[in-house]
């Protein structure tokens, strides 16, 4: 990367940004003035003879220009003299970071195209990823190409050059190089964990003996630390391991989507979900885990749970405090009543951790009270469960102690007293995070000196007088701490787009004058640390390694083993009351994929539908059917609008201790009675403008802002919320894009009354399991033919069909079956298909022609494939990190909300969402989560109704697609029974904006307007391998390929391989007796299987819960 | 007012033989006309002053058009996003709209062509304008395949000519075979138009007052003198071509009816389909000459050639195609539900009683109920009361095309079901293609003779100079 096309692009970019002025112009639309501060005007009179010469020139130069007598571009080409080491163009390379959110990292390897980042994916390396991850560390890519960036360092909102923000800090700062002893300096961040930047701020606050370091971190950990210093009587850090746990009880925590480490929880935990019959893979029925879930809005965890009780956020702490008794606590108060439902569950979950001797594990979500993190950690010890699936350990914060909510009520309440002489905000936003009732953005105005870092011109940054863009961290170096304290040295892939600063190098430039890299400071810090810690070996092969595997050895926060105090339980204050009829609890939470709002001009997080609700680019006031019911709340799927795409919802009025809203409703089946939940994030008004191929539609208050701001009813006092909120019916409407309406996977028959299933989520039970292995082979019609129909699902290579009917389990051949099948099912079918009765033999196969291996006959066996996929239901959690995989490997285009609304979402996969149970009792409901993406038929119903042939098999089984061809008669889509084609109505990819260019996937080409595209097991890498294998002269091993969904996949979901391999893993999984073929029974012949969804529930649990 | 109609004995079919007209029961002229005064009252409307109807329709039909225009500029510069076409529901009004017309096409091949064959002589006084009415309406249903694709430059990919890529079109596809069976209908209609336009063209280049119109029509008439000749192999000719365009009565709407038929999608997949949408056609193809009649009768006062018994025996023809069209109906719930494919029924369900189901109750009532007023031979003969049965069943017919389209809204996966709302470019393609076929009808009528006047000549009674119902070579020696 060239210094001067970065420094040209910062000259060309500063000049856009100006125009973003606070000064002068309206704040609301800055760029509708004509004239911006700082732009140049025409000041001469325009002559006709001048404008006629003028104009002549021009139309001369214009015709000369058309003429291209040197074809080649204006600048020289200078070609490699000597070629970078490892760079081969065409072949990426990874490189190992760490991505950053709330101050935790999680390792990520980051694929480069000739130096430009273009994917993310998980660090198997590293401990809070095990290669897996998470939605939000993937488009975090985007967030790098956003075009809205800011640009250049500005003084009250003009350009100016970097230099000169230093000089006028350290002009506030130092006198002749001395530090001026009575400056009170404030500096803000996030939570740090980075060992380099928490000694730079160190080294600063010695320096500056008036100076206060405050963090705000707007989805506080604070009652976690707290908690623990409750229960142990110092802030400890706790780390779960799920693969000892076989009972989990999770409180309000979705362990399994959010929060530190939430990445390998979800490995960990799916572990212990995977039940096979070949123990390479997964595990025996007997060693399934069980979990319950105790919470008020439905989660990923709770959706995957065996058991799921949904409990206001309030009540939660007299749920664990009778649970607590139940274990043998006497020493615990009391609780408050339990609903009913809720109260006859405790027992036998209490039951159920004690038998387990301390192979238990309780999870308590950061929003809940200080004091039932100090009762679960309390429990852990009781039941002995530290040191088997609990670990304590030092803190992985930089500075744990007093950092909470109310730091900034003290800097903000020193602001006004103007007792705040230089503020530096790094890398955060409290003008549009900070509680409501904190007036960080008016106490601004009373401070003299402020600069802010951020990556954006954000709310703050344009309150500040100083601001200096701030660098991506793929652009930077830093280094940064994971869930159990692994550090990770940051690299950057790529120089600042935009000639950003990191924290680390502001600051080093702040307080020493000769400018230095990241990478030096960085490095030194480690240097020194190497020395301190007296490790063994040269530093230079300790930094390399560190660097090139992404963690840093023998970095883990250490072990502690904590003693519990008693005494806290005493003084524990009294939990709430229920909620009082006509008044809601209200509960904020993180938006599950825009966070806090830092990405909320991300448009792969705004369009990815959200885990469980499956919403896009809104928020919502989350009630359940009761409370909505009550209210006169209504989501409404009306004919002109969509099931799949246009919900028009009820707006309400939102009143939360004196502070109104208005925001859409939505009712969620499984939300708990009597609270809301309401995500932070949305309505911001200074999150960028490039977002969407639509623009921004009004939101409920009718403001061009996405969703509404849920910070403008947060207290400083009750960040998670509590009760006394109202809700208040209006008679105006809101369209919502939701893009799954349909809830459930039956019909109700009109004639016979029976409830017809669909069945595309096949589950059961670990009984059902045990009972009769094959369940989920049996379709939801043709029902005699099951056994037909299953010898049309593809199957590994010499595997009998027969065979696998209940023969490999040990299932003894005379036992009667009267397994149950799934209730509901297929209208009229009566009596239970056995395995035993062998099926008609006067009926034919479905397919005239014989199974056929490959298209190819000539092909070398080792070129004889036949690509698969398989996805365990057990273990997907629905939380969408295949979808954002998939949009960034295949550069699928982000559409805007109003193209959703019209059903025209181009993800090529679909996280379907079914409940499952009675309509009218939500509460019992159980939810199923489903990726649905193209299965690759090999007998595909859209290949023969392509008028061009523009859809066609490969020889190894793909249902390939050849956009070129395409003329768009959409007949392929119609005829798709899975409906996983994805059409461009309209010129959806952006061939315009410059640096979004940079980010896409060079091996995959962008679809323009009028062409389909789909799911294609992602052929640029299969095809990749195999030019790989080639040249080595070998065939493609196992495990080699692996698919974008597939490398992102926390759980490990899903698996892609040969079928002619009989070794392969999704052969192995194939094999499983719960796998089973969506829509087998048409005679697609799927490709891809689904394994079905088993649960472990507790026989003890009353029925329902 | 009966006139009494020389019988040509050898011809005159027996009395058992099933044939449902005889021209002395049912004059197919009203009045008494000579040779002369059918070729005054026929030819010279193209000569006269237009009545004001026929400037209400063109005008209507003319401002359609503009509008056609505009969304069609609109849909090329952006794409068929702006209709509300989306993933499930991928074909939307373009579809619909193309399956309509091309069923109302129908009439006028079958007019022309089967019933000729058919010897059905009151076929004369409507056929000339229902071939044009054909013609028109495929013109517009050829017109959607093209505007719904999403890269319609590339039109020319469904057929298949030589290039170097080797590309060629996919003929396991229906669309392939759409392709050609639209074109190869187009075309033979439109000849068979034309040759049976000649004599007539002679006859007006023969009385045209002006000079221009005189060189048009001669240059249109192909040098036609009227010699025995001419007419021994116009009649052949015209015999042949009504050969030809038999079949394809029958094979368009089959092969239009495979688009869904050869697919998977439940309800789409059934056989019922190509005897379904040929009788759909003809159903909606006559209700569409009768809406055309009726008005074009009173305003150029032609009751003396369209008569009552035309409009009678068109509205039998809308009854017994109805009721098979209806008996489609029931055969596809019957055999949903007998079928006992979940798919199959739960789809039926969502048809009736889902969100379209509206759509459904509204086909069965224009096409089932209101049609049951055809029993009645006081409403067959009424103008008010056919026009109003034919208005129904054209709407009806339409939405028996958006029923089957709407039908992609709910299929196999319930996560993926939607649904589909028509944007203000849906409406206006559809209108618009109105306008075009309006403005083209009305130009035909303004410059053509709408209705034959050889064939009517023909039909004149032997004592008036006409041929007693049989064509001249019939005749001749």
């Amino acid at each position: 990367m060239s210094r001067e096309r970065t420094e040209q692009q910062r000259i060309e970019l500063a000049v856009e940004s100006a125009t973003d002025s606070p000064t002068g112009v309206s704040d609301a639309e800055p760029w509708r003035d004509e004239f911006p501060p700082g732009a140049m005007e025409w000041t001469d009179e325009v002559s006709r003879r001048h404008f006629l010469t003028l104009m002549g020139a021009s139309l001369a130069l214009a015709g000369a220009a058309g003429c291209n007598i040197r074809p080649a571009p204006a600048r020289k080409i200078v070609p490699y003299t000597v070629q970078p080491d490892e760079i081969t163009p065409g072949v990426p390379l990874f490189f190992a970071t760490a991505h950053p959110l709330g101050g935790f990292g999680t390792g990520i390897l980051v694929r480069s195209n000739e130096g430009r980042p273009t994917k993310i994916e998980g660090n198997p390396d590293h401990p809070s990823s095990l290669g897996g991850t998470d939605p939000i560390a993937q488009a975090s890519l985007l967030d790098l190409y956003d075009p809205d960036r800011s640009a250049a360092s500005t003084h009250n909102g003009l350009p100016i050059g970097y230099e000169q923000v230093i000089q006028a800090v350290r002009k506030e700062l130092y006198v002749l190089g001395e530090p001026k002893k009575n400056v009170r300096l404030r500096i803000l961040t996030e939570t740090v964990t980075s060992p380099t930047l928490a000694s730079a701020i160190t080294r600063l606050l010695q320096d500056f003996p008036l100076a206060k370091w405050v963090q705000h971190e707007p989805i506080s950990r604070e009652n976690v630390r707290e908690g623990s210093r409750l229960a142990f009587g110092r802030v400890l850090n706790t780390v779960y391991d799920f693969t000892q746990a076989d009972v989990i009880l999770a409180l309000d925590a979705d362990f399994l989507g959010f929060g530190p480490g939430h990445v390998r929880y979800a490995r960990d935990f799916a572990r212990r979900r995977k039940v096979r019959i070949d123990s390479q893979d997964g595990v025996k029925p007997e060693q399934m885990n069980r979990l319950y879930a105790v919470e008020s809005m439905p989660t990923s965890t709770g959706s995957v749970a065996d058991h799921r009780l949904a409990l206001p956020s309030s009540l939660i702490e007299s749920f664990l405090r009778d649970v607590a008794r139940e274990l043998g606590m006497p020493e615990v108060p009391p609780s408050r009543t339990l609903p009913p439902q809720v109260q006859s569950s405790v027992r036998p979950i209490a039951e159920d951790l004690k038998q387990r001797q301390g192979r238990v594990a309780i999870v308590v979500g950061e929003h809940l009270p200080p004091t039932v993190h100090a009762l679960a950690h309390a429990l852990h010890v009781h039941l002995g469960a530290v040191g088997k699936t609990i670990r304590y350990t030092e803190p992985v914060e930089a500075r744990p102690e007093p950092t909470r909510l109310s730091d900034l009520k003290t800097l903000v309440s020193e602001m006004q007293q103007k007792q705040v002489d230089v503020l530096l905000i790094l890398s955060s936003n409290p003008a549009y995070t900070a509680p409501a009732d904190v007036p960080f953005a008016e106490a601004l105005r009373s401070v003299p000196f402020k600069l802010h870092l951020g990556t954006h011109q954000d709310e703050t940054g344009v309150l500040c007088e100083w601001h200096v863009p701030e660098a991506h961290y793929l652009e930077t170096w830093g280094d940064i701490r994971g869930h159990d304290g692994t550090v990770t040295i940051q690299q950057p892939l790529i120089a600042p787009l935009y000639g950003g600063k990191s924290a680390i190098e502001l600051l080093a430039d702040i307080t020493a004058a000769p400018y230095r890299e990241g990478y030096d400071i960085v490095r030194d810090y480690w240097r020194k640390r190497f020395t301190a810690e007296k490790r063994n070996g040269i530093f230079d092969v300790f930094w390399q390694e560190s660097v090139r595997r992404g963690t840093v050895v023998d970095t883990v926060a250490a072990p502690v083993t904590p003693v519990l105090q008693k005494e806290w339980l005493k003084n524990a204050p009294v939990p709430p009351d229920a909620p009082l009829e006509g008044q809601f609890e209200i509960n904020f939470r993180p938006d599950p994929l825009l966070y806090d709002g830092r990405y909320a001009n991300n448009g792969w997080l705004q369009e990815c539908p959200k885990p469980v609700t499956r919403m896009t680019w809104d928020n919502a006031v989350y009630m359940s059917p009761a409370t909505a019911q009550k209210l006169g709340v209504k989501v409404d799927f009306r004919w002109t609008g969509g099931e799949h795409g246009r919900a028009e919802v009820t707006v309400v009025e939102l009143t939360y201790r004196n502070r109104t809203v208005k925001a859409p409703a939505w009712v969620l089946p499984g939300h708990a009675d009597g609270c809301i939940t309401v995500h932070l994030g949305f309505g911001r008004t200074r999150a960028g403008k490039h977002v969407a191929f639509s623009p921004n539609e009004p939101n409920a208050e009718g403001k061009p802002v996405r969703g509404f701001n849920a910070y403008l009813l947060r207290t400083w006092d009750d960040p998670w919320g509590g009760r006394g909120a109202t809700v208040k019916p209006t008679s105006q409407t809101y369209f919502l894009a939701c893009v799954q309406g349909r809830w459930y996977t039956t019909q109700r028959d009109p004639i016979s009354g029976l409830e017809m299933d669909r069945k595309p989520v096949r589950y059961g039970t670990l009984e059902d399991y045990r009972r009769f292995p094959q369940f989920a082979k049996i379709p939801s019609m043709a029902v005699g033919e099951w056994e037909l129909i299953n010898e049309n699902v593809p199957m590994p290579k010499g595997y009998e069909t027969h065979a696998a009917h209940g023969h490999a389990n040990g299932h003894s051949h005379d036992h009667d079956h009267t397994h149950p099948t799934q209730e509901g099912s297929a209208h009229g079918h009566n009596g239970s298909p056995s395995h035993d009765n062998h099926h008609d033999h006067r009926l034919r196969p479905l397919t005239m022609y014989r199974p056929m291996e490959t298209l190819a006959p000539d092909l070398r066996p080792e070129q004889r494939r036949r690509w698969a996929m398989a996805v365990d239901l057990s273990a997907c959690t629905g939380c969408s990190a295949c979808v954002i995989a998939c949009v960034s490997e295949n550069n699928i285009p982000v559409v805007g909300k109003t193209e959703v609304t019209r059903g025209r979402i181009m993800h090529w996969i679909n996280i379907d969402r079914y409940y499952v149970g009675p309509e009218d009792k939500p509460e019992q409901l159980q939810t199923y989560f489903q990726p649905r993406m193209c299965v690759q038929c090999e007998n595909a119903p859209c290949e023969v109704v392509c008028p061009v042939g523009a859809t066609v098999h490969s020889s190894d089984g793909l249902n390939d697609m050849a956009y070129n061809r395409c003329v768009g008669t959409r007949y392929c889509s119609n005829n798709c029974p899975y409906k996983v084609r994805r059409f461009n109505f309209l010129t959806y990819a952006d061939w315009s904006t410059g640096t979004l260019k940079l980010g896409r996937n060079p091996e995959v080409s962008i679809r323009s307007r009028g062409v389909m595209e789909k799911c294609t097991f992602c052929v640029q890498r299969i095809r990749y391998a195999e030019i790989v294998a080639e040249r080595e002269g070998r065939s493609i091993r196992d495990g080699e390929i692996v698919t974008a969904c597939q490398a992102a996949c926390p759980s490990g979901a899903i698996v892609f391989g040969d079928l002619n391999d009989p070794d392969s893993v999704v052969s192995r999984w194939k094999k499983e007796p719960t796998n089973y073929g969506l829509l087998a029974e048409l005679n697609t012949r799927p490709r891809l299987t689904y394994l079905a969804a088993l649960r472990n529930p507790n026989p003890a649990m009353p029925k329902g819960a | 007012m009966a006139t009494t109609v020389e019988l040509d004995h050898r011809k005159r079919p027996p009395a058992d033989s099933g044939l449902p007209l005889e021209p002395e029961m049912h004059p197919l002229v009203q009045r008494p006309h000579t040779l002369v005064s059918v070729g005054e009252a026929l030819g010279d409307i193209v000569f006269k002053p237009h009545p004001r109807g026929w400037w209400l329709g063109f005008l209507a039909g003319f401002a359609l058009l503009q509008m056609l225009l505009v969304a069609i500029a609109w849909l090329f510069y952006m794409g068929v996003g702006i209709w509300g076409i989306n993933v499930p529901v991928a074909w939307g009004f373009a579809i619909v709209n193309f399956v309509w017309w091309i069923g109302i096409g129908h009439a006028g091949t079958l007019i022309s062509a089967i019933l000729l064959l058919l010897h059905q002589k009151w076929r004369t006084s409507i056929n000339r304008f229902s071939e044009a009415m054909t013609i028109f309406a495929v013109m517009c249903a050829g017109m959607f395949p093209l505007l719904h694709m999403g890269r319609p430059w590339f039109f020319y990919w469904l057929y298949p000519f030589p290039n170097v890529a080797g590309v060629y079109p996919q003929f396991r596809s229906p669309l392939t075979w759409d392709v050609f069976a639209v074109t190869t209908y187009f075309t033979v209609s439109l000849v068979f138009w034309y040759i049976g336009l000649i004599p007539d063209l002679a006859s007006l280049r023969d009385s045209a007052p002006k000079r221009i119109q005189r060189i048009i029509y001669g240059i249109l008439a192909l040098g036609w003198r009227g010699s025995a000749i001419h007419w021994r192999r116009y009649e052949k000719v015209y015999l042949l071509l009504a050969g030809l365009s038999t079949p394809l009565v029958l094979s368009v709407h089959t092969v239009v009816s495979f688009d869904f038929a050869v697919s998977i999608v439940p309800l789409w997949h059934a056989t019922i389909f190509p005897p379904f949408f040929v009788a759909g056609a003809i159903f909606s193809g006559f209700a569409m000459v009768v809406a055309l009649a009726i008005p074009i009768r009173r305003w150029y006062h032609l009751e003396d050639f369209i008569t009552d018994h035309h409009l009678d025996l068109c509205g039998k023809v809308m009854l017994a195609t109805g009721m098979l069209v209806c008996y489609g109906y029931f055969s596809e719930v019957w055999m949903a539900w007998y079928g006992h494919s979940l798919y199959e029924w739960g789809t039926t369900i969502e048809r009736l009683f889902g969100p379209y189901g509206w759509s459904y109750w509204c086909l069965i009532f224009c096409n089932l109920v209101v049609p049951q007023l055809l029993w009645s031979r006081r409403v067959r003969r009424s103008d008010f009361w056919l026009m109003l049965v034919s208005i129904f069943v054209l709407i009806g017919m339409w939405f028996e095309r958006y029923v089957i389209v709407i039908t992609l809204s709910r299929e196999y996966i319930p996560a993926a079901w939607g649904r589909y709302a028509p944007t203000i470019w849906d409406y206006a393609t559809m209108f618009g293609s109105l306008g075009l076929f309006l403005t083209l009808f009305f130009l035909f009528v303004r410059y053509l003779p709408m209705i034959s006047m050889a064939e009517m000549r023909e039909l004149l009674p032997k004592n008036q100079g006409g041929g007693g119902g049989h064509s001249i070579t019939e005749n001749a020696p």
